[in-house]
C-alpha cells in the first residue's frame, strides 16, 4: 500500500485505552518528549471494560497486525471491578486467537495507569519489534492495484 | 439422589409400541391425565426420516408418537422456551435436549420448575439424508419403502415393506457403516453424554435383563420422583427395584460407549494435524461459502439472542473480510458453552463443517475452565462470570 521499494514494512497497531489511565499514560509519554513509534492507532474508551470482544476481532479483520488492550491495574478500576472482566474476556481472545491460526503475539493485554508514561512508550516499542518479526497479519487485506 | 428402577407401562398397548416397554409414554400420559403438567412436547413420527415436534395435551397424540425415531435429530430446547414461561410441559429429552434446557435456563429464558425432562439414553442419531444414501448404497432397499428402523446391538436394523405389504429386514453393523463415512451423525460419534444426567430421570434399555421389555430408570432429581410417583399412584407404570448387576452393566455400556467416542473425536479431528498457518487456510476456506442466513443460531440450543442478536447485527454483507463477523462472533460467544450437538450442521444451507468447527474452538477452551455446559444450571457460564475460575494472570 504506496510503499516504495526499499521502505520498511510498518506494521498498523490499534490499541484500546482507558480514559482514566492509559489515555492519559500515553498523554504522559508525550508531555514527557519520549519517543513512540508511529504504529499505533489510538482508541479512547471510558473504560477497558468498555471493550466488547468484537471490537478486538474487527479491528483485527479490519487490517490490524496487533491488538492492543490496556485498561487500569487490577483494583484501580474508575468502576469498581470492569477490568477484571476485561481479564476475563482476554483470556478467551487469547484462545480464540490462538485457535484460528494468528500468532499470539497478536494479541496483547497490559494495565498501564496514568503515571507510567514511560511504560507505555517502551510497550510500544516492544509490540512494533514483535509484530516486525512475524511479518503483516493474514487476515489483512490488500487492495490489488 | 440417584435411585434405579426396572419400570414397565402396564397398559398393554403402550408398552408393545414403546421401544422399552413404553415406561416414558406412559408417564407422559398419566402425568397429562392428572394434570401433573399442562402440555406434552413429542416427536411425531411421520415418517423413518421425519419427525415433527408437536406440544399436545391430548393423551391420544402422545400414545401414537411411543417409539425411538433416530432418523429425526431434533433438538426440542427452543421449542420449549416461549411456552414453559408460564404454563408446565413435560417433555421426552436426549443428553443433548436435556443440556440445552439447562443452558437456557442459565440464560433465564425458561422456568425449569415447569420442565420435567425424561431423559433418554442416546446411543446417537441420524442424519436423515445420510440415512437414506446408507438405505439405498448399502442396504440396497428403495429408501422410501423403509418404514422402521432400530439400532441394537451395534447393529442398525432397516425394515423395508415390499409390494403385497411383505416386510424385509435387514442389518448392518454401525461399526463397518461408520468406518465409511455413514451410520451416526457426526456430533453423536464423538459425543460422550450418553446418559442425561441433568435431565429429571434418565430411562433406557441399558441394564436390563436380556428379553424383558422393561426400562432402565434412574431417578435423579425430586421433580423426576414426583412424576414417577403420579405414574405409578395412577396406575400406569409398574416398577421394581433394579438388580444390581444391571446398575453395573449399564455404567460398563456407557463406559464402552464413552471410550468409543472419545477415539472417533480424534479420528475426524482432521485439524488437529495441521501447522498454524494450516489452521487458519482451513477455517477461512471452510467459513467462506456462509451467506449469513442465521439458521445455525436459530436453531443453536444455547443461544438465547433474538432477531437483534449481536452476531447478526455487527455484520455486514458488504464486509470483504476473510472471516465474517458473523461467524467470529457465533464461535467466540459459544467457546464457552457449545454442547456440540451438531444441530448447527444439521440445517447448514452450505454444509459447513460446524460441529467440528465449534468443537475445536470450545473445547480446548472448557477444558482449560473446568467447565461443563448444560450440567447443573448453578454454574454461570464463565465468559459472564467477573473472575475465572482457574488463576490467569495477565502478562
Amino acid at each position: 500500500m504506496g510503499k516504495s521499494e526499499g521502505e520498511e514494512w510498518e506494521p498498523k497497531i490499534l490499541a484500546f485505552c482507558c480514559n482514566w489511565c492509559s489515555y492519559a499514560g500515553a498523554d504522559a509519554a508525550g508531555l514527557e518528549r519520549r519517543q513512540v513509534p508511529p504504529t499505533i492507532r489510538v482508541i479512547r474508551v471510558m473504560c477497558s471494560g468498555r471493550i466488547d470482544p468484537a471490537f478486538v476481532l474487527m479491528g483485527l479483520l479490519e487490517g490490524a497486525d496487533a491488538v492492543l488492550v490496556t485498561g487500569c491495574h487490577i483494583g484501580d478500576c474508575h468502576y469498581v471491578n470492569a477490568n477484571n472482566k476485561t481479564r476475563n474476556r482476554y483470556e478467551f481472545l487469547k484462545e480464540f486467537v490462538d485457535e484460528l491460526g494468528l500468532e499470539p503475539e497478536r494479541l496483547w493485554l497490559r494495565w498501564v495507569s496514568a503515571s507510567e508514561g514511560p511504560l507505555f512508550a517502551e510497550m510500544v516499542r516492544e509490540v512494533t519489534e514483535k509484530i516486525k518479526k512475524i511479518g503483516p497479519s493474514p487476515l489483512r487485506r490488500e487492495w490489488k492495484k | 439422589m440417584s435411585k434405579y428402577y426396572l419400570a414397565w407401562a402396564k397398559d398393554e398397548e403402550i408398552r408393545k409400541k414403546g421401544a422399552n416397554g413404553g415406561f416414558v409414554t406412559a408417564t407422559l400420559v398419566s402425568a397429562l391425565e392428572n394434570n401433573f403438567i399442562d402440555a406434552a412436547l413429542v416427536v411425531a413420527k411421520k415418517s423413518v426420516y421425519e419427525g415433527i415436534p408437536v406440544l399436545t395435551s391430548d393423551p391420544e397424540v402422545v400414545k401414537e408418537c411411543a417409539g425411538s425415531l433416530h432418523g429425526a435429530p431434533i433438538n426440542l430446547t427452543k421449542y420449549v422456551v416461549d411456552y414453559a414461561a408460564k404454563k408446565r410441559i413435560g417433555l421426552p429429552t436426549k443428553p443433548c435436549d436435556a443440556r440445552g434446557i439447562i443452558e437456557q435456563a442459565k440464560r433465564r429464558q425458561v422456568n425449569l420448575d415447569n420442565i420435567f425432562m425424561i431423559g433418554l439414553n442416546c446411543g446417537g442419531t441420524l442424519h436423515p439424508l445420510r440415512m437414506r444414501e446408507m438405505a439405498a448404497d448399502f442396504y440396497e432397499l428403495d429408501p422410501d419403502s423403509v418404514v422402521k428402523e432400530e439400532i441394537k446391538e451395534g447393529k442398525i436394523f432397516l425394515v423395508s415393506e415390499e409390494e403385497g405389504g411383505e416386510e424385509k429386514e435387514k442389518w448392518i453393523k454401525i461399526d463397518e457403516l461408520e468406518q465409511k463415512g455413514y451410520g451416526r451423525r457426526d456430533a453423536c460419534k464423538s459425543c460422550v453424554t450418553k446418559i442425561p444426567t441433568s435431565a429429571d430421570l434418565a430411562c433406557g434399555n441399558w441394564g436390563v435383563p436380556q428379553g424383558e421389555k422393561k426400562t432402565f430408570v434412574e431417578v435423579l432429581t425430586e421433580k423426576g420422583e414426583a412424576i414417577l410417583k403420579n405414574a405409578i399412584d395412577s396406575g400406569y407404570v409398574d416398577i421394581e427395584e433394579a438388580p444390581g448387576k444391571g446398575i453395573e452393566m449399564r455404567k460398563k455400556i456407557e463406559a464402552g460407549m464413552q471410550k468409543l467416542a472419545t477415539s472417533w473425536k480424534e479420528r475426524m479431528d482432521e485439524v488437529s494435524t495441521l501447522s498454524r498457518s494450516g489452521r487458519f487456510e482451513f477455517y477461512v476456506d471452510a467459513l467462506k461459502n456462509c451467506i449469513h442466513c442465521g439458521a445455525c443460531k436459530e436453531v443453536c440450543p444455547v443461544c438465547a439472542c433474538e432477531a437483534d442478536s449481536k452476531c447478526l447485527d455487527m455484520n455486514d454483507e458488504r464486509d470483504s473480510y476473510a472471516i465474517s463477523m458473523y461467524n467470529m462472533l457465533r464461535i467466540f460467544h459459544l467457546m464457552d458453552s457449545c454442547i456440540h450437538c451438531g444441530q448447527c450442521e444439521d440445517v447448514c444451507p452450505v454444509d459447513i463443517p460446524l460441529t467440528l468447527i465449534q468443537r475445536r474452538f470450545s473445547e480446548r477452551m472448557q477444558r482449560h475452565l473446568g467447565y461443563i455446559p448444560g450440567m447443573d444450571v448453578k454454574e454461570k457460564p464463565p465468559l459472564y462470570e467477573t473472575e475465572l475460575r482457574w488463576s490467569a494472570e495477565a502478562e
